[in-house]
This record gives C-alpha cells, sequence and structure tokens, in this order.
C-alpha cells in the first residue's frame, strides 16, 4: 500500500534545510541567527513534541495531555544520566549511550500512560493524562536527589556531531530539522501499514476492529508507545536547546502550550503541529514588540479564537479550504493501496448513518 | 456425534431491571442455516451480541465447536471462528474500501501487528481484491467508504465479516434500509455462501430471510418461543400470534 509523499512536504524540507544560507540575504546578519536558532530551531522542537500529540489524535482519536510530560522524562533522563550535567546525579554515560536511554524511557513511559488510560476515551482521557502529567510534574518538582527539585538539572550541551559542537546554533538547527523530517515520514509511512490502518480504524470504529480478531487494547498501548518514542526525540532537543531542564518544562502551562500548538495547526495532519508551533513561537518571542510581554496570553488567546472560528481544522484547514476555493475542487485525490483515490462531494457527515 | 457448531443453554443477558434475553438454550448444527425472527425488541440483536461477546451473558454458557466460549473477549471469539455484520453498518469511514478489506483479512493472519507496508504481492491485499470482487465492489476500491451508498456499505460489511473465513457467519439484519433493487444481489450473496458454513439470520424481510435459511427461531420478549422448518414457520399458530394478533 503506497501513499504519495506529499512533494508539498518535500519541497518545504528543501526549503526549510536551505534556509540558514537564505535568511542572511534577506535580513541583516544577526537577525538572520537569531531566526535560525530562536524561532525555527525551538519551533521544530516543540514541533516535534506537538506531533506526538497530533499522531494520536489524527490517528487514534486519543486526546493525550501527558506528551509534555513524557517529553520531560527523556529530558530529565538524559540530565540525570550524562557527564557534565548539573548537579551530578549518575553523570556516567556519554551522549552516544544516555540519548538512547532517553527515548527508551519515553517509549516506555509512554506504553505506561496507553496503558493506564486503556479504557478512557474523549474528556476522560484528556482528564487522565493530565492528571498524570500533573503528578509526575510535582514528583519531579519535589525530589532532590534525582531531579534536583525546583532547580532542576543544567549544563546539558549536547553531543559533538562529526566534530561540529552541538551548540552552534547551524549544527542544532539542522539536527532538530534532520529528526523532524525523520519522525514526519516515518509517520506518514506508519499509517499506511497494517498496525497504522488498524489505528485509524480504532479511531473510526473500536468494536469493529475487536470483531475482526484484533486485540484493541494492544494497538493502543502500542500508539502511545509510537507517542512516547516521538515526544522522547523532542524532549531530548529541548533539554539540549535549553541547556538542562526544570520542572517548569513540563508544568501545566508547558503542557497547555503544546495543545495550543496543535490546535492552532490543525490536527488533522502531522504537519500540522510545526505550523501551530510556529505561530505560537512567533507570537511569543515578538508580543513584546506587537503589544506587550505580559499580554503574551491574551495575543495567543485571540490567535487560538481567530483560526478555531475561522476553520475549526486549525491552520492547515485554512490552506486546504483556499485551495479547494483556488481550483473548485472538492478534494485532493491521493493514492493509497497502489489505487488512485477519489472523494466525490459527501452527501453525508460521518455521523449520519441510514436507517 | 457431531458437536453443534453454536450450544446456547440457559443463556441470559440482564441490563439493570430490564431482562433482555432470558434463558435461551439452542443448538446450531455445523452447515444450518439459522434465521431468528422476532417483532422489535425481542431481544435478537442482544443474543446476537451476546454469542459475539459485546455483551458477556449474565447467566448460562456457550459453546462454540464444543469449546466453551463464555468468558473470552470478542477478539478472541473471531479467533475461534465466529464472523459477524452489525444492524447499522460499523464500518471505518475514514478508509477505502480496499483498505476496509485488507485490516479485515489481516485481522486473522500472521502480522496484524506489522510495521511494514504490505508489498505489492502481498496474500493479504490479493484476498482483499478478491473478496471486494465477489462482493461487485471492485470498481471501488479506492473510494472512501463515507461516500459509498448503504446497499454498497451492506455489501463491504458482508465482505469483511467473510474475511477471516469465519466457520458460523452471523448476519443482523443485512437487508435493513435496502431498496427492493438491492435485495435480490443480497440473496445471492447469501445462497453463494458455501454450505460448510454456518449462517445465523437476524431478518426482518421475510422472503430473504425463509429463502435463504433451514429452520428458523422466533423470540418474543427475550425468550425463543418457536423453533421449526422454514417452510412451515408462517403457519404456525404462535408465530401468528405474534406478528398478527391473537385475533388471527
Amino acid at each position: 500500500m503506497r501513499s504519495r509523499a506529499a512533494p508539498w512536504s518535500l519541497l518545504g524540507l528543501a526549503v526549510l534545510l536551505a534556509l540558514p544560507w537564505l535568511l542572511p540575504q534577506l535580513l541583516p546578519q544577526g537577525q538572520a541567527q537569531f531566526w535560525t536558532a530562536s524561532i525555527l530551531g525551538r519551533a521544530i522542537v516543540f514541533g516535534i513534541i506537538a506531533m506526538s500529540l497530533t499522531f494520536l489524535a489524527t490517528y487514534g482519536g486519543f486526546v493525550s495531555l501527558a506528551q509534555m510530560m513524557i517529553a520531560g522524562i527523556a529530558g530529565y533522563t538524559l540530565a540525570i544520566f550524562v557527564e557534565g550535567a548539573v548537579p551530578r546525579v549518575v553523570g556516567l554515560l556519554g551522549y552516544g549511550a544516555a540519548i538512547p536511554l532517553a527515548l527508551l524511557a519515553a517509549t516506555a513511559m509512554g506504553i505506561l500512560m496507553g496503558a493506564i488510560s486503556l479504557r478512557s476515551r474523549d474528556i476522560y482521557l484528556l482528564m487522565i493524562t493530565l492528571a498524570l502529567g500533573m503528578g509526575v510534574f510535582r514528583f519531579i518538582e519535589t525530589n532532590i536527589a534525582w531531579f534536583n527539585g525546583y532547580e532542576g538539572i543544567r549544563n546539558v550541551v549536547g553531543p559533538s556531531l562529526f566534530g561540529l559542537d552541538f551548540r552552534n546554533a547551524l549544527v542544532f538547527y539542522h539536527a532538530a530539522l534532520g529528526t523532524a523530517a525523520l519522525l514526519y515520514f516515518g509517520i506518514l509511512y506508519l499509517v499506511k501499514t497494517p498496525f497504522g490502518l488498524v489505528l485509524q480504524g480504532i479511531r473510526d470504529n473500536p468494536r469493529r476492529v475487536a470483531a475482526l480478531g484484533y486485540a484493541v487494547g494492544l494497538h493502543r498501548i502500542a500508539a502511545f508507545g509510537v507517542a512516547g518514542f516521538i515526544a522522547g526525540c523532542g524532549g531530548v532537543l529541548s533539554t539540549i536547546y535549553n541547556i538542562g531542564i526544570s520542572p517548569g518544562s513540563i508544568g501545566l502551562g508547558a503542557t497547555v502550550n503544546i495543545l495550543i500548538m496543535s490546535v492552532i495547526g490543525g490536527l488533522g495532519h502531522p504537519i500540522g503541529a510545526f505550523i501551530g508551533s510556529l505561530i505560537f513561537t512567533v507570537l511569543d518571542t515578538f508580543a513584546a514588540t506587537i503589544y506587550d510581554r505580559d499580554r503574551f496570553n491574551t495575543l495567543i488567546g485571540l490567535a487560538f479564537l481567530a483560526i478555531v472560528l475561522v476553520s475549526p481544522d486549525g491552520a492547515i484547514g485554512v490552506g486546504a479550504r483556499l485551495r479547494r476555493l483556488l481550483t473548485a475542487q472538492p478534494r485532493p485525490a491521493s493514492r493509497v493501496c497502489g489505487e488512485v483515490r477519489s472523494r466525490p462531494p459527501s452527501t453525508r457527515t460521518a455521523k449520519e448513518e441510514p436507517p | 456425534m457431531t458437536e453443534p457448531a453454536i450450544r446456547l443453554q440457559a443463556v441470559s443477558r440482564r441490563f439493570g431491571a430490564l431482562q433482555a434475553v432470558r434463558d435461551v438454550t439452542l443448538d446450531v448444527m455445523p452447515g444450518e442455516r439459522r434465521a431468528v425472527l422476532g417483532p422489535n425488541g425481542a431481544g435478537k440483536t442482544t443474543l446476537f451480541n451476546t454469542i459475539c461477546g459485546d455483551y458477556p451473558p449474565t447467566g448460562g454458557s456457550i459453546a462454540l465447536f464444543g469449546t466453551d466460549i463464555t468468558g473470552l473477549r470478542p477478539h478472541q471469539r473471531t479467533r475461534l471462528g465466529i464472523g459477524r455484520t452489525y444492524q447499522t453498518s460499523l464500518l471505518f469511514n475514514g478508509l477505502t474500501v480496499l483498505e476496509n478489506l485488507f485490516i479485515a483479512v489481516r485481522g486473522l493472519r500472521p502480522g496484524r501487528f506489522s510495521f511494514l507496508r504490505p508489498g505489492r504481492g502481498d496474500e493479504g491485499v490479493a484476498r482483499a481484491r478478491e473478496l471486494a470482487d465477489r462482493m461487485r465492489l471492485s470498481h471501488l476500491l479506492a473510494a472512501e467508504v463515507l461516500n459509498l451508498s448503504h446497499g454498497q456499505r451492506r455489501q463491504l460489511e458482508v465482505g469483511m465479516a467473510l474475511a477471516g473465513d469465519p466457520r458460523v457467519l452471523m448476519l443482523d439484519e443485512p437487508a435493513a434500509g435496502l431498496s427492493p433493487g438491492d435485495r435480490p444481489e443480497l440473496l445471492r450473496l447469501l445462497r453463494e455462501l458455501p454450505r460448510s458454513l454456518t449462517l445465523i439470520l437476524i431478518e426482518h424481510d421475510m422472503d430473504i430471510a425463509l429463502s435463504a435459511t433451514d429452520v428458523v427461531s422466533v423470540m418474543k420478549d427475550g425468550v425463543v418461543v418457536v423453533e421449526a422448518p422454514a417452510d412451515r414457520i408462517e403457519d404456525h399458530p404462535v408465530v401468528q400470534s405474534i406478528y398478527l394478533g391473537s385475533g388471527h
């Protein structure tokens, strides 16, 4: 079963790869570097964490508020085990061993979240994952021996990539972009595998999936594991970006920010997470310039309201609407299962069942 | 002695104060075609859901070819050979016809948890295409299920139930909502089913129910009140009393 690897995604990736060299042609040197490191780099890192939420919501129908906490588990695992971090907790491993360990911890935490929330859906799933996330946050905030309490762990500077320092903005940007691209195209591949198709079946009709011989619970737990791995990648990058991690980075505010990014971008496709993250990061960075730093929440709230009112599908929904208007076509065609997939104008909504 | 395909012994299902199915005892032999009839609210669909595991029974036992399945979960019962359709189509609306059939085929084969895409020569995809052909849906392989007509959705339902080569096929009102033009096609599908397959059918369309089955069980108020050959059921006084009233 094949899907057309969206040419727009590949074009976008090519532009993003070249951007650090294009920006200095358009902006003064200092501003170009600021945009590369502080806007785009940061947006990509948080976009990865938001994409873990989008993956679960889009293809499984599960909205989890534990993804930021899971990213934090990866960050803390890295900070605890890597040598050079301050204060030293274990500090015995190099980055080559500590990063896989961090991803393993995040995947395990994702699986645990999936197992705990196995029987809940909708608002109940939202509340259970939020409660678990806040429980872990409070534990970390008050535990000194392992997590250094409120202050967190500093000096997680990142590895050297082929002799290139991770602290170099260009190196970090391309490492983050490469990770994001691998995860993004990995998700597009995964959703057309038997596992991905069954996950979408669970979204549409879990009862029918069980009647076809599948253990719905196992698939669901595995999906949370995959999402945990994705969030873990974001968590590792975010810890290196911030040169450390503290409980504030996985608190309620950070958790809600990830949800806002996902909704602003759109929960219909993984690319929405990155678009939402970019909009969020730009508003967050320039709030003081636009209006007042203390009014950031008002600005992001207004942006959130505007996008939800104009397009309930988020920013990607706006794009799809414009494209349909311009081409006067109901939906674009895509290739699935080796066949051209067409969507004729629908006269029936998803909830409507014939008698 | 041949074990019954399905054996129900004093099966009951209660929802709070409502006794939906009451002490149903029933044997369906391998290869038998059995219709379950009765007025709305008689407990037919609840009985189906109890046999398939959607609602565990609150009393009694269920055996499939001699194996007790009373405590098993729905996917475990499916793996032992039960295939079913639902009263209202339960399909994967966001996926295509081929993807729906492919999921149905993979459910009982190795690789249902695979993280690799099936290749061109994949046996599961080939089987899904074959089923689409059998259900007269091969021209709609790439169509999203949301956009199918009601008749096509019912055909797909039956195709998905057959995908796992079940030993017992349970169809819950397959003709519900079908136009008169679609009904002969459904009857053809039912008649083409292999004779080795045990069929249990809930149906309000008497022509379809009696043409496609050999034995009929009639339910009322959660109880099986009549069991008779299909060609003699219409004349049965209890059946006439249920459908036409006690004055007849």
